[in-house]
């Protein structure tokens, strides 16, 4: 603040022409410039503040979701009307932002011309006046992301939407602390290809907090967080992207009480070779409402395989745990566990294609997943996608069966009991060789187990899906397809055993913890 | 060489005091032109000679004053003051002319193979107060004393043929070493006469050149102050959950194979690292330069063509660092441990001394995109289908959704497409799918 005031009195002072620049800082915490600015706005918090001429202590201080703005607040050009451009005045309230700052978008529908971008935040907040009280559009800005944070501690975005990115709506880069909260990420019309990425996109950070959110449109994923840890994902609405809620390369997630509908596929987990942190693990995804995931797939890169109709996919990545959810009208498959050898089959090819990130702990296979407590209808009514092909005509053309509501590939399993890739554990290095990575063959801890799942189809639903099926698509041998099933609900002779619970996900953000073992330890969902 | 350099520079040292500093510059390259000199009286001590910023002055514990007057550098206003106006800080002789002839304790240098910038000329300076020293850096970029001021003014030629004549001056952005670390501050010459701050950056929407006979019209983005982190700053690899360290400022280009080039100073040309390391500004420097990386220059008129195989691709791999690396970076050239670019984490890195053999996939070789994509470029780099390679595509479109660099760039560099093109096609072929 000292600074800003510095700014603002000595080597500004020609520049009082410039009333916008001059507006800002002074909102900035000039209090003694603030009384009668060159433009006339009043008080550090402008005219509608508690120290401003219009002062009064109502919802004007306060987000629809009940966020009170601090006394210190910097409000960006608040007498903005609908559809003005406030970049350049956001940019300026932005600019080596103190710590401790709030920095308040006007209440409205504005634009922004260019990338956001704010580098090492310090228990910054930005928050505008609702999720769908301020929208900003950045159809025609310059620049990918909307949005871009790096680095940073303890960093509060929230009330307000991002729409029309250009790639990315609202990406974080290595912080520590990040809070996303009833925030909207939205590309309108049809999911297509060139719809944004990612809508809520934290990357390589720790302690992360997303709930409340909406995501709708992503041609990628609505809400992704990626090679970051420590990790609580609630209360969100993911809706018509390809991916609904994607964890990828990252550690100690809960995902809960989100709802996942219309995208391609519903919640994702992912362990992409390749990328620093290389591999992620202990992700409990539990209580969610994924419904109707069916969107066809316009998505490029690694979501590009997703096949549509997937309520859940679990693709190369180990110790997840799936519980209670309820899956709805998802037309290939509810809940599909798959190693990496189903996107890339040249397994003789992995030590040099994937040899170096296999040294760094990545692994092909998918392990310890305990699918249990969920409720499934109406799935798979109409299987596709190019991943599943072979699959889906294995179980419906030639066994005349309902796709698998439950479906594991099994392959890197069978491969690795069968010893054909023992030799990969010659790539391991020593440190993910000793968090477990391995190519052996697979002991109980390792198995894809499943228990409790219900079969929740009506007796009208149940006419046009007469099984809902557990199926396993390479048993022991890794050459030939099995094809094997079983029921969801009782199986027998199908992934039947259980694994231990994992760990619950712990948040800490500005000091407070955050998720089953902090603030949610008393509700339903993490009662489960 | 270095030896006889020394005898002529304490031989001349009454001339560097009468200021006669561009007949000691001749004498520097070590040509028979310095009869004057030998003349002179020999002079008893070795007294430093320092003609980048010997009585160049420097900041002191006093908070700078925008409109102070100074008869050099205004280095109390560079520490601690936004000034509105380029002209306040006095960098140059010529306030008008931030191309040539800086304030005492500034020097012209240039890079082997530069950053893109639509084609735009530069013209660099590093002002180093007086007695302060720069120490060499075999990979990073040189680590440069708290006072420093990297100066670089962009200007658009009118025809790229011909940089030496009319141009327009667009931005001039200075990085200042402060106590605290560094900070960014770009101006905009509204008007020839001075450039002012540029907080929230500049669009200029009808910016045109001629480019080998072409008339190139495009937008032009001076960038906001903000934006500089995006390139410029290195982000924490956290190492946990308690890891609360903050993103790190940093230049990108003055890095010893950068700028281990020759550069005519005045009348004498030398080697840009030599010369600093004779000025007594740059310590450390090895005596054996067959240890410094040298990287090839590369510009527009080279033709690739002509060149040798290993020199081609030795020179993709520098220009992919210089434009590409300052964010695809991860833990090499930054010499904080677990620091990265602020895109390391998308798993392309392209630094030039990253090894490439060791991992292609850390060079984009049969990487999925992981965030966005494109359907019709499975993978960054395909060896030997430098069509079907993502990473040139972006280099090749300027949509905004795909474009790289994401900054800076409008137009696509053609020449640059081509070099890159070239690396791809060259690489041990490998099937992706």
């Amino acid at each position: 603040m000292i600074k800003h005031c510095i700014f603002g009195k000595q080597h500004w002072k020609k520049s009082l022409i410039l009333s916008a620049i001059l507006a800002t800082l002074t909102l900035s915490g000039c209090v003694d410039e603030g009384s009668d600015g060159a433009n006339g706005i009043d008080g550090i918090q402008g005219a509608n503040g508690a120290d401003g001429e219009n002062a009064t202590i109502d919802q004007s201080m306060v987000t629809s979701s009940g966020f009170a703005f601090p006394g210190d607040a910097i409000f960006v050009q608040p007498f903005a009307v609908d559809g003005d451009d406030i970049t350049d005045e956001l940019v300026l309230a932005l600019f080596e932002i103190p710590a401790g700052s709030t920095v308040v978008l006007p209440q409205g529908n504005f634009t922004v011309s260019e990338t956001i971008a704010i580098a090492a935040a310090d228990n910054f907040t930005l928050t505008g006046y609702g999720i769908n009280e301020t929208t900003l559009d950045f159809t025609n800005a310059t620049g990918d992301d909307g949005f871009r944070f790096e680095g940073g501690i303890n960093i509060s975005i929230r009330d307000f939407s991002v729409l029309e990115a250009n790639k990315n709506g609202i990406k974080v880069v290595s912080a520590n602390g990040v809070y996303i909260a009833y925030t909207g990420t939205v590309w309108n019309g049809p999911l297509e290809a060139d719809n944004g990425a990612y809508g809520l996109y934290p990357l390589q950070s720790q302690n992360i907090l997303i709930e409340h959110n909406y995501a709708y449109g992503s041609a990628d994923a609505g809400v992704y967080v990626g090679q970051s840890n420590n990790i609580v994902i609630r209360n969100n609405v993911a809706k018509n992207n390809v991916a609904g809620i994607e964890i990828e390369n990252s550690t100690m997630a809960d995902v809960y009480d989100n709802v996942a509908i219309g995208n391609t596929g519903g919640i994702l987990a992912f362990d992409l070779p390749g990328l620093t942190q290389a591999y992620g693990g202990n992700i409990r995804i539990f209580n969610n409402e994924i419904i109707a995931n069916n969107a066809e797939n316009v998505g490029s890169g690694a979501v590009g395989i997703v096949p549509p109709g997937t309520g859940m996919l679990i693709f190369s990545v180990s110790d997840v745990e799936i519980y209670n959810n309820t899956f709805t009208d998802n037309e290939t498959s509810s809940i599909e566990i798959a190693s990496y050898f189903l996107a890339n089959d040249d397994v003789a090819a992995y030590p040099t294609t994937y040899g170096a990130t296999m040294t760094d702990g990545w692994s092909p296979l998918t392990k310890n997943i305990n699918i249990h407590g969920n409720s499934i209808s109406r799935s798979g009514a109409d299987p596709r996608g190019a991943l599943v092909t072979e699959i889906v005509a294995g179980y419906t053309l030639m066994l005349g069966q309902t796709m698998p509501a439950i479906l594991y590939g099994g392959v890197g399993e069978s491969l690795s009991n069968a010893g054909v890739i023992a030799g990969f554990n010659a790539l391991v290095g020593a440190d993910a060789l000793a968090d477990g990575v391995n190519y052996d063959p697979y002991l109980a801890k390792d198995l894809v187990c499943a228990s409790g799942n219900i079969d929740n189809n009506s007796a009208a639903s149940s006419l046009e899906f007469p099984e809902v099926n557990i199926g396993v698509v390479y048993t022991a041998d890794p050459t030939t397809p099995a094809l094997a099933f079983d029921t969801v609900q009782g199986n027998s002779h199908l992934l039947n055993c259980t694994q231990p619970r994992l760990a619950p996900a712990v948040v800490t953000f500005r000091g407070k913890k955050y998720g089953c073992l902090g603030d949610d330890i008393a509700t339903l969902a993490c009662a489960l | 060489m270095t030896m006889i350099q020394t005898r002529k520079y304490q031989k001349s040292h009454n001339l560097i005091l009468a200021g006669i500093t561009a007949l000691l510059l001749t004498a520097c390259g070590g040509s028979d032109e310095s009869t004057d000199q030998v003349e002179m009286p020999p002079v008893e001590t070795t007294p430093p000679v320092n003609l980048i910023n010997a009585n160049a002055g420097g900041p002191d514990e006093n908070k700078g004053d925008c409109d102070a007057t100074t008869e050099g550098v205004n280095w109390n206003a560079l520490m601690t003051e936004t000034c509105r106006n380029l002209s306040d800080y006095n960098l140059f002789q010529d306030s008008m002319n931030p191309t040539e002839n800086p304030s005492n304790g500034g020097v012209a240098f240039n890079l082997a193979v530069p950053l893109f910038t639509d084609y735009a000329s530069k013209y660099r300076f590093i002002f180093i107060p007086e007695g302060k020293k720069i120490n060499y850096s075999q990979n990073e970029v040189l680590d440069f004393p708290v006072g420093t001021v990297l100066v670089k003014t962009f200007a658009m030629p009118a025809d790229t043929a011909n940089r030496d004549g009319e141009e327009l001056i667009i931005e001039t952005r200075l990085l200042i070493h402060r106590e605290n670390g560094w900070v960014a501050r770009p101006y905009y010459w509204s008007d020839v006469t001075d450039a002012k701050i540029a907080i929230t950056g500049k669009t200029i929407a009808d910016m045109t050149t001629t480019h080998k006979g072409e008339v190139k019209t495009f937008s032009y983005s001076v960038p906001k102050a903000s934006a500089c982190t995006s390139c410029h700053s290195v982000v924490p690899l956290s190492q946990g959950a308690d890891d609360i360290r903050q993103p790190i400022f940093k230049p990108i280009g003055p890095k010893a194979r950068n700028l281990n080039i020759e550069h005519v100073y005045h009348d004498s040309t030398a080697n840009q690292l030599q010369y600093l390391a004779d000025n007594q500004v740059l310590i450390g420097l090895p005596t054996d330069f067959s240890t410094i990386d040298k990287v090839d220059i590369f510009n527009d008129d080279l033709d690739i063509t002509t060149l040798p195989h290993e020199q081609v691709m030795d020179t993709a791999r520098a220009y992919l660092d210089i434009n590409c690396a300052h964010c695809h970076r991860s833990e090499l050239t930054i010499p904080e441990a677990n620091y990265a670019g602020p895109a390391g984490g998308s798993g392309l890195q392209l630094e030039y001394n990253r090894d490439y053999a060791e991992n292609p996939q850390r060079f984009g070789v049969c990487k999925v995109a992981v965030a966005g994509g494109h359907a019709d470029y499975p993978a960054d780099v395909i060896p030997g289908s430098s069509d079907k390679s993502y990473l040139l595509f972006r280099m090749s479109t300027n949509e905004q959704r795909h474009r790289m660099p994401e900054l800076g760039r409008s137009t696509v560099h053609a020449e640059g497409v081509n070099l890159v093109k070239y690396w791809i096609d060259n690489l041990t072929r490998a099937d992706c799918s």
